[in-house]
């Protein structure tokens, strides 16, 4: 530990900065001093701690001198409070204790910061690894491999990349991280098979730290969900708006039979998915029913259906109780690691210092193959864009034409009420540009909601009301038609020019309902 | 009849592939949509998921409302807590691991015949008859069996102990699992719960039909085990904790030294940092097609208004003249995105350095495999409760009505989202395609016919093309 405050002391820490030489000097020669006179210090947590020393060369005369320097910093009175009892003699010895004393803190508050940070992850690795990575050390390289590849398969949903081989699970988390846009050239370098590396790792998994809340995240997707619950966000579930993964299995020409065929195809899953549904909520609706006054909680007043289930099944009931208690610990590790992640990066600032740095390419083109799958991305955007500019480019024609016919003679106050007319355009404009501007600017009723069955009449407690998000969705679905039968009139519109051009033939569309 | 002829006339069309796969139409088929196929798999996919949950919801709920088998794992438990423990004599000779077999065997049949029985007959009181003859013949089996029940390999003693408080029949959870006493649930007990492990009460208890578990008539019964509220009430504790601390965000020392260990990265990295990343390319587009929709909404809104006075007509005007300033700026913005994207890829236009060029393609190589990764970005944002902050809201309902109401219309959006997808794909595709062909020929007109009825019916009806033969 002292030897950790040391380095640390030594200028890589923090706002405080000591002279390398003299601390290091002293801290050696106390920790030799202690060794000397027997004491024992408590190896695991000695030599770990001490293995936290910031500067290379003090390492390995550290890791002899563990369990000495330990036991100094203890005696000390720092790092750990239980070990605060104790050698108050020391304290005298160095000109620099207080400030050392203070970093020593810091220091102590590191593995467990890591620590806290592993146990809110999954497959999070030990703390020594985070520590073996700073130094580069190869046994630390598939430990982050491995966990890089599980939290950013989370972070994207990815099923499908369960099981990999540990070389295909490394390009994965290169291309991963690369669309994400990580910034370092080094990771696209290392080698797949886990030998090296580590440092450059760690350098990735803190970047993903420090852009957002990763642990919250993480536990927010694997939540475990108590209550019956209805996404009452605006985002459709069904609808796939990103470019579908290109299938090989149509190797040819396709008949347009086959499209028939498809279309009819999902027409009956929508009608067997409609069933399905209303069965499910009159379900529900009895099993709510059934079990009102079960739970203890009065706000919500009866049982969701994993509840019920719970009491039914008890193995189920273990396993869900499991969960829980395992997503509770997760939950305490990350409350932890927010308390205490700041030493975690000011360490981070000493790894990156420790880096090499990179040489910069100016002029380096790294963008992605495959770019001609991307393209299609383009293609409707760009599309109803241009689609949406002729239809204003004519509306607009038309009524700047009418406008112009009608403003005649305006007096003075024309100008003035003109002027009112467009700032307030511009406002309207500007918060409509806000609507698409933010990520998601309605963010209230984002998160899937529990359902809850209360009395018709009741005041109820906070809440959404069904009769309200109804409401909502009556209008959306009013919205979304509309726009169907548009494009269809614009598609019929289309057919029928072409038809026009067809001599000798007559025809006859059908019967509209 | 029509159809069949116009199919059997032989047509030639020959047209001139380009290189940007223009579609090649060959009697019925379309030679570029394998994007449409893909798309319609997608759609047909995701439906399929759903509706594989729904069943899963449906099986778990169906199975909750009929009557509750009992459960395999056996409670009784030598405590002074459920009556059914103080039948459960524990210092008993252990029989063999092949008795208990048999036994559990026994015991399973039993079971199952009482089941059956207790389907056929109404009244309960045969059901008692039946059940209390099948019990007394298993009585001496059950009552050895039942403490040793607990030996079974699928259920360690340890958990058994452990979780025995709150884990049980139906029947001693009515007894408030985790009292000691009966107290208050007194009536209940004398009721014997399902199942054969009651029967050697059923003498002794009040005798009543031993009814199955029932949620309809007994669900107001139910209480949670102590373990589980426990643990849920500290889960939403928790997340309320975490949540706090996000939304306070009062510790500045550590945004701001995350935010510095950013920017060296960015720094001391060797990616020009002016680039987009392909996550932020497709946010970006992601945004600019909810633009469109937006603004189409807002020109649709104001084409139908009618103006009353001039004022309005002006605003009306000057509306749609800034919407139109707006989506140039879109285009604008979305070919700037497009020329980054492919000025990229043209080799050899900057001047490289020799080693960059190996980096290039090791790096190329290194991100091969991203082509077959579907970027989920677009469909993450509403991935189950990605926020990361409390525990979900609630959604209050009062009817089952009005619940199914709110479902059915749910679904009808996501229907209708993605029909109009769907539509949008298919115009994309299928429109140039009839547009550019020449006309006269018969498999062109079947074709005509069937794109007509994918893009303007659904696919749910046709239209019918009739020859105008002069008669003569």
């Amino acid at each position: 530990m002292g030897v950790w405050a040391g380095g640390v002391g030594c200028g890589r820490f923090g706002p405080h900065r000591a002279d390398p030489g003299s601390c290091e000097g002293r801290l050696v020669q106390l920790g030799r001093k202690c060794l000397r006179s027997g004491l024992d210090g408590r190896h695991s947590h000695a030599g770990a701690a001490a293995h936290w020393a910031g500067a290379g060369g003090v390492a390995r005369p550290a890791r002899g001198l563990g369990a000495g320097a330990a036991e100094a910093a203890p005696a000390r009175g720092l790092g750990a409070g239980t070990r605060r009892g104790g050698a108050r003699s020391f304290k005298a010895r160095a000109g620099c204790m207080g400030r050392r004393r203070h970093l020593a803190d810091a220091a102590g508050a590191l593995p467990e910061a890591i620590a806290a940070l592993s146990r809110s992850l999954p497959a999070g690795p030990s703390p020594e690894i985070f520590r073996r990575a700073k130094f580069d050390r190869p046994e630390a390289a598939p430990a982050l491999w491995r966990l890089l590849f599980r939290v950013l398969s989370l972070l994207r949903a990815d099923r499908a990349s369960a099981s990999r081989a540990p070389e295909a699970q490394a390009r994965w988390v290169k291309a991963a991280l690369r669309a994400q846009g990580y910034p370092r050239l080094g990771l696209a370098r290392l080698p797949e098979d886990g030998s090296q590396g580590s440092r450059e790792l760690l350098l990735a998994l803190a970047w993903l730290l420090a852009r957002e809340p990763l642990p919250e995240r993480l536990l927010a997707q694997t939540r475990v969900r108590l209550g019956d619950e209805m996404p009452v966000c605006e985002c459709g579930a069904l609808a796939s708006p990103g470019q579908p993964a290109p299938r090989v299995d149509t190797a040819g020409p396709v008949d347009v039979r086959r499209l028939q065929w498809l279309m009819g195809k999902l027409r009956f899953r929508w009608r067997n998915l409609m069933a399905s549904q209303q069965e499910q909520c009159a379900l529900l609706g009895k099993i709510h029913a059934y079990t009102r006054g079960c739970h203890g909680d009065r706000s919500l007043g009866h049982l969701s259906v994993a509840e019920t289930e719970l009491l039914r099944d008890p193995e189920g009931g273990r396993q869900l109780l499991q969960r829980l208690e395992s997503e509770n610990a997760r939950l305490e590790a990350a409350l932890e690691w927010r308390r205490r992640e700041l030493v975690f990066w000011q360490w981070m600032d000493t790894v990156l210092g420790a880096c090499p740095p990179e040489a910069s390419q100016p002029t380096f083109p790294p963008r992605l193959r495959g770019r001609g799958r991307r393209a299609g991305a383009w293609g409707p955007v760009a599309w109803e864009l241009q689609a949406l500019q002729e239809e204003l480019q004519a509306a607009v024609g038309a009524r700047r034409a009418a406008w112009a016919a009608r403003v005649g003679g305006q007096g003075p106050e024309w100008s003035a009420a003109r002027q009112a007319a467009q700032e307030a355009v511009g406002r309207e404009l500007a918060a409509l540009r806000q609507a698409w501007a933010r990520g998601g600017g309605r963010a209230q009723p984002h998160r899937p909601h529990r359902l809850v069955r209360t009395e018709a009449g009741g005041p109820g407690g906070p809440g959404l009301r069904a009769a309200e998000v109804i409401g909502v969705l009556r209008s959306r679905e009013a919205c979304l038609e509309e726009m169907l039968c548009q494009l269809q009139e614009q598609c019929r519109q289309q057919l029928a020019r072409l038809a026009g051009a067809l001599p000798g033939l007559i025809w006859i569309p059908p019967p509209r309902r | 009849m029509e159809f069949r002829k116009l199919k059997e006339l032989p047509v030639q069309v020959v047209i001139k592939q380009k290189l940007d796969d223009r579609p090649i139409v060959r009697n019925n088929r379309l030679g570029c949509s394998r994007r449409l196929v893909a798309e319609l798999q997608d759609a047909l996919d995701t439906c399929a998921e759903r509706q594989r949950q729904l069943e899963q919801s449906l099986r778990v709920s169906r199975r909750l409302l009929r009557a509750w088998e009992p459960a395999e794992t056996p409670t009784p438990e030598p405590t002074p807590g459920p009556e059914t423990n103080e039948e459960a004599p524990s210092p008993a000779c252990t029989p063999s691991p092949q008795d208990l077999k048999e036994l559990e065997l026994l015991t399973q049949a039993l079971q199952k015949a009482v089941h059956v029985r207790k389907g056929i007959s109404k009244a309960g009181k045969r059901d008692n008859a039946s059940s209390l003859k099948s019990g007394s013949i298993a009585t001496s089996a059950t009552t050895a069996a039942a403490p040793h029940w607990a030996s079974q390999t699928k259920l360690p003693r340890g958990t058994r102990q452990a979780t025995r408080p709150a884990k049980g029949l139906p029947k001693p959870r009515l007894l408030s699992a985790g009292d000691q006493t009966c107290a208050g649930r007194g009536p209940l007990a004398a009721k014997p719960g399902p199942g054969l492990r009651d029967p050697q009460k059923a003498p002794s208890a009040a005798p009543q039909a031993p009814e199955a578990f029932t949620l309809k008539e007994k669900g107001t019964l139910l209480q949670l085990p102590m373990a589980f509220r426990k643990a849920a009430s500290q889960n939403s504790c928790l997340w309320a904790q975490l949540s706090s601390t996000q939304t306070s965000d009062s510790m500045d020392a550590t945004t701001s030294s995350k935010t510095q260990f950013l920017q060296k990265m960015q720094v001391t990295s060797g990616w020009p940092s002016s680039r987009l990343s392909a996550a932020e390319v497709e946010a970006e587009v992601g945004r600019l097609q909810k633009a469109c929709s937006l603004l189409r909404l807002r020109m649709e809104e104001e084409l139908t208004r009618d103006p009353k006075d001039w004022m309005q007509e002006y605003r009306g005007l000057l509306t749609l003249e800034g919407l139109q300033a707006i989506v140039g700026q879109c285009l604008h913005r979305l070919r700037e995105l497009q020329a980054e994207e492919s000025g990229k890829e043209v080799p050899g236009c900057h001047p490289r350095r020799p080693h960059s060029t190996v980096l290039t393609e090791v790096v190329e190589q290194q991100l091969g495999p991203w082509p077959e990764e579907r970027p989920p970005m677009a469909s993450l944002p509403c991935g189950g409760g990605a926020d990361p902050t409390w525990s979900p809201q609630l959604l209050l309902y009062s009817s089952k009505q009005e619940l199914q109401t709110l479902a059915a219309l749910r679904l009808r959006v996501d229907m209708l989202d993605q029909q109009i997808h769907l539509e949008k794909v298919l115009m994309a595709e299928l429109l140039p395609l009839v547009s550019m062909q020449e006309p006269l020929g018969a498999p062109q007109l079947a074709l005509c016919r069937a794109v007509h009825s994918l893009l303007c019916e659904g696919g749910q009806r046709f239209l019918t093309i009739l020859r105008d033969e002069p008669a003569d």
